[in-house]
């Protein structure tokens, strides 16, 4: 059994691929729809109140993981804006000069600094801290996150294209459940009309 | 989803797959949307930049880097300038072509899955 656990690599060996990805539930793929409420013992209201109940679930974590992956993106060219400051910053003490920036004091109103022969930059840690690093600490702690960051965001992102697999699994073996109760209903009809 | 008259075809295992993965080529498409959106905005913004350069006579240009507007020799900030833009010019070609792939696998998908199910399935934007 071939457990699929890249997030591109979708076929198995078997036709379930994996059963669940970091707490995912994956959704159980019905082969003939008869069969599964024959043996989960399921009416076919209740199939469907189950897989509905399943749907909202999985949009549930599917929002969660969008904020998560919302937050990834805004960080990452953050963190990519600091490492192009602490690299000026060098380039600027390579060459012996210092470094005139204009920035923001409030709103709308700048105000101009020098900075000299730096040796060191302070990093914002977030929860109120800040750190201070030689330049190229900072460079190696910058680039560290940087790197944690887009490898978290592939995570995410695979963890989203499985979850919204399995909200399509579920929605097609809801209208299959649904279409399957329409043809029972309409052949016992005409059943009916023939007797 | 679309209901159906009860008379379908049957879904296989390789049915949902397709069905799976044009799911995601979709939302992988939709994204493109935005992304192309953005990166074109940055390339007219680059562009817009590059013109104010030319029209402008000054030494030193405050540079943007972050929060802060370095002051920089004009010579290094046309030079950022224009790695920036072919930076930028490369990464929407790299989203155009993707969005390209993208639509071809989509076309071929529908082809596949509405020759099996034809209007069992509706496989259009709302």
């Amino acid at each position: 059994m071939a457990a699929a656990t890249s997030s591109s690599a979708v076929a198995a060996s078997t036709p379930q691929g994996v059963p669940e990805r970091r707490g995912i539930p994956a959704a159980s793929f019905v082969e003939d729809v008869e069969t599964y409420l024959r043996q989960a013992g399921l009416d076919v209201n209740s199939a469907l109140a189950f897989l509905q109940e399943r749907l909202q679930q999985y949009k549930m974590v599917e929002m969660k993981l969008l904020a998560q992956q919302r937050e990834l993106q805004a960080k990452i060219p953050d963190i990519e804006k600091c490492l192009g400051i602490v690299a000026t910053l060098q380039a600027k003490k390579a060459l012996g000069e210092a470094l005139i920036a204009d920035f923001e004091l409030s709103e709308g109103i700048y105000s101009r600094a020098k900075i000299e022969d730096s040796d060191s930059v302070c990093l914002w840690l977030g929860a109120n801290v800040m750190l201070e690093y030689s330049c190229d600490e900072a460079n190696d702690l910058l680039k560290k996150n940087l790197e944690n960051a887009r490898a978290s965001l592939e995570v995410l992102v695979g963890d989203l294209q499985f979850l919204r697999d399995q909200q399509t699994i579920t929605q097609v073996t809801i209208a299959r459940i649904f279409n399957w109760d329409v043809h029972q209903r309409r052949s016992k009809q005409s059943t009916i009309k023939e007797t | 989803m679309q209901q159906g008259d009860g008379t379908e075809a049957q879904v296989t295992w390789e049915d949902q797959q397709n069905i799976n993965r044009f799911g995601r080529l979709n939302n992988r498409f939709h994204e493109l949307t935005d992304e192309i959106r953005l990166a074109k905005e940055a390339n007219e913004n680059l562009e817009d930049a590059g013109n104010e350069l030319i029209l402008c006579d000054e030494d030193v240009v405050r540079f943007q880097i972050g929060e802060v507007f370095a002051h920089m020799p004009m010579d290094d900030v046309e030079a950022r300038l224009e790695q920036m833009k072919e930076d930028a010019a490369k990464k929407l070609e790299r989203l155009e072509e993707e969005k390209e792939s993208i639509l071809a696998q989509m076309a071929e998908l529908k082809k596949i899955l509405y020759g099996k199910f034809k209007d069992a399935i509706n496989l259009e934007e709302d």
